[in-house]
């Protein structure tokens, strides 16, 4: 058996033939074209003609000799804005349920919206809003309050309440007009996460409208196979790692790309003995992205963030500060640009290394030290993820550097800015993801969870 | 109609097997109760109590630190959105040797409205819940009414 899979992404449409085993795949063929984001569907057609060599390769997906899985993130991906009621409560979980449905949070709100919200996302509609709030036969009145605003609004996205059960109908009621989706609650109780609801909701909308926007209901039709998000489908295949990998349950998964990098991560978290545990129970498999952190179009807001960071790393040849910023300019016009000397690449090691120490930091916890008088006590927020020993590394800038040290980079962020302890492993076996195939497994996965996980695991690199 | 409370150990402190008392106690007595656990901080208390619609808050302390965990609590409920909402503190507030009224007075000053010691019957802390949240209840239905 044969299966091909193609990722559509906002510059290159990338595509593998595999061979498929009882628990292994055999890489085939693989291919690259530009996409066309005119027509996403011309860019996927060459890609697909190419890797089966075949004019009408379409005819053999659809007799069902070749299986099909494909993924996107082209024209922007999936825009979610995401509503809740208190930012660290049920804002947070629309924010985790959002981020593991694949897509990237364009606005966040919080409390009562105003006038001025409204026209905010009015100016910048979403493909989708979460809209969440209160838990269950909890807080009622701003929910209300919101639907009611929302009600009024000129917004025509989708809508996907996953907000207080107790006041459904009256959401339902109010937002009757809009293209609305009501789901079971992202927090039904405040100990009891519950993002695979709004998710499925979202996974679907996403299939049913958003597709259509974006020029891929055209490819639907023609080969009876449905895409995904990209980063939906690199969460799952995180997921179908640590269910099927031996030795793999604790990890961490670095996805940076020129505009993004996104943090995946596999961890059962149980808070030491003697730590105490506040804030919202952490899930198994978990993704954050970060939009101002990538290699070229997210280049200046890396040096930004990362300039004292970036400084420390010149501190032995000062010129060189300004020589980087002039290189920032330069890759941020021209997010094709490749270094061509010794001083571009490392200008480019040490935008990823910023990108890596930030990227990781947000998406782990914290912890502080309190003194009481039973002497001192850890106290935790977030993600502890101080025990997990692997970390992989994907991307095009990652798959073609293997010297890059992404335990020392990772190490440069020990404390936050507010002085909190970042709950980061201290030294970590990196494994890279050399042949760049991570995002093209995760889309065989969804037919062969197995076979997939194991070869992407077997074919990393380590160093 | 079963009301929503939130209770937890304030501050620094890390004493849990009161606190799993006071969880059994309410729950027993009819309430649906939020539990933060111990070293809760006063924001903490707020954000579940919005999000659940808590009709009050207890606050415990034990370790003798109560007074400065518990400052400027009530101000933070009231900026935050719940005005008037029943806040109780009980435990071992203070340190020294100090009477109970003379504790009663400095938390009444910040804005509790009810102030147990250590000994306490809990079935007393019970009612009193039932007799201010009765009361909270009517206000607030009058003035979410008026809205």
């Amino acid at each position: 058996m044969k299966t091909v899979s193609i990722d559509i992404g906002s510059t290159w449409t990338k595509g593998a033939l595999f061979e498929v085993g009882d628990r292994d795949l055999q890489l085939i063929k693989r291919t690259v074209f530009p996409t066309t984001v005119q027509h996403l569907a011309d860019g996927f057609y060459q890609v697909l003609n190419a890797l089966l060599d075949d004019t009408h390769a379409i005819d053999r997906v659809r007799s069902g000799e070749i299986t099909l899985n494909y993924s996107s993130s082209a024209k922007g991906g999936l825009a979610v804005a995401a509503l809740g009621l208190v930012p660290s409560i049920t804002l947070e979980s629309a924010r985790v349920a959002a981020y593991s449905a694949g897509a990237k949070i364009t606005q966040v709100f919080a409390y009562r919206m105003n006038r001025s919200d409204i026209r905010a996302l009015e100016a910048n509609p979403p493909d989708i809003l979460l809209f969440a709030g209160g838990t269950d036969g909890g807080h009622f009145d701003t929910i209300r309050h919101n639907a009611a605003l929302l009600a009024s609004s000129a917004l025509d996205c989708s809508i996907v309440y996953a907000g207080n059960r107790a006041v459904q109908d009256e959401v339902t009621d109010l937002l009757g007009d809009k293209d609305l989706v009501v789901v079971e609650n992202v927090l039904p109780a405040l100990d009891q996460q519950n993002p695979d609801p709004a998710r499925e909701a979202m996974r679907t909308i996403f299939l049913s409208r958003i597709v259509k926007g974006k020029g891929l209901d055209e490819i639907i039709a023609a080969t009876g196979s449905e895409p995904v998000p990209t980063p939906y489908a690199v969460y799952e295949f995180t997921r179908h790692i640590q269910e099927h990998v031996p030795g793999w349950d604790d990890f961490i998964l670095l996805d940076m790309g020129g505009a993004t990098t996104d943090v995946y991560s596999s961890h059962d978290q149980c808070p030491p003995p003697g730590a105490v545990q506040r804030g919202l129970p952490e899930p198994l498999i978990k993704r954050t992205v970060e939009g101002d952190l990538g290699m070229r179009v997210s280049a200046e807001a890396v040096s930004e963030t990362g300039d004292t960071l970036i400084a420390e790393h010149l501190a032995h040849d000062p010129a060189q500060i300004a020589a980087f910023h002039d290189y920032v300019a330069k890759v941020t016009a021209e997010p094709d640009y490749l270094p061509q000397d010794g001083q571009g690449k490392h200008f480019d090691t040490l935008l990823a290394g910023a990108c890596a120490a930030y990227a990781c930091e947000r998406h782990a916890g914290r912890s502080t030290q309190v003194y009481t008088l039973d002497g001192t006590v850890d106290v935790l927020t977030g993600r502890d993820l101080t025990g997990v020993k692997k970390v992989i590394g994907s991307g095009g800038w990652l798959a073609n550097s293997p010297d890059f040290d992404v335990s020392a980079w990772i190490s440069e962020r020990k404390v936050d800015g507010k002085g909190k302890t970042v709950l980061l492993p201290a030294t970590v076996e990196y494994y890279r993801d050399a042949q760049y195939l991570f995002p093209l497994l995760a889309n065989v996965a969804r037919n062969y969870p197995e076979a997939a996980a194991l070869t992407g695991v077997a074919l990393l690199a380590q160093s | 109609m079963q009301e929503t409370i939130v209770i937890g150990v304030i501050g620094s402190d890390c004493h849990a097997v009161g606190n799993k008392i006071l969880e059994n106690v309410f729950a027993r007595a009819g309430f649906n109760v939020i539990n933060l656990g111990v070293m809760v901080s006063q924001d903490e208390y707020i954000d579940a109590a919005i999000e659940t619609n808590a009709r009050a808050i207890l606050v415990s302390s034990i370790y003798g630190h109560g007074e400065i965990d518990c400052i400027g609590m009530r101000d933070r409920c009231t900026e935050r959105g719940l005005d008037g909402i029943p806040l109780f503190v009980g435990g071992n507030l203070v340190i020294g040797k100090r009477e109970f009224k003379d504790v009663e007075v400095i938390f009444k000053g910040m804005g509790f409205d009810r102030v147990f010691g250590p000994d306490v019957d809990l079935q007393h802390v019970v009612d009193c819940l039932h007799q201010d949240i009765a009361v909270y209840n009517r206000e607030h239905l009058a003035v979410e009414a008026a809205a």
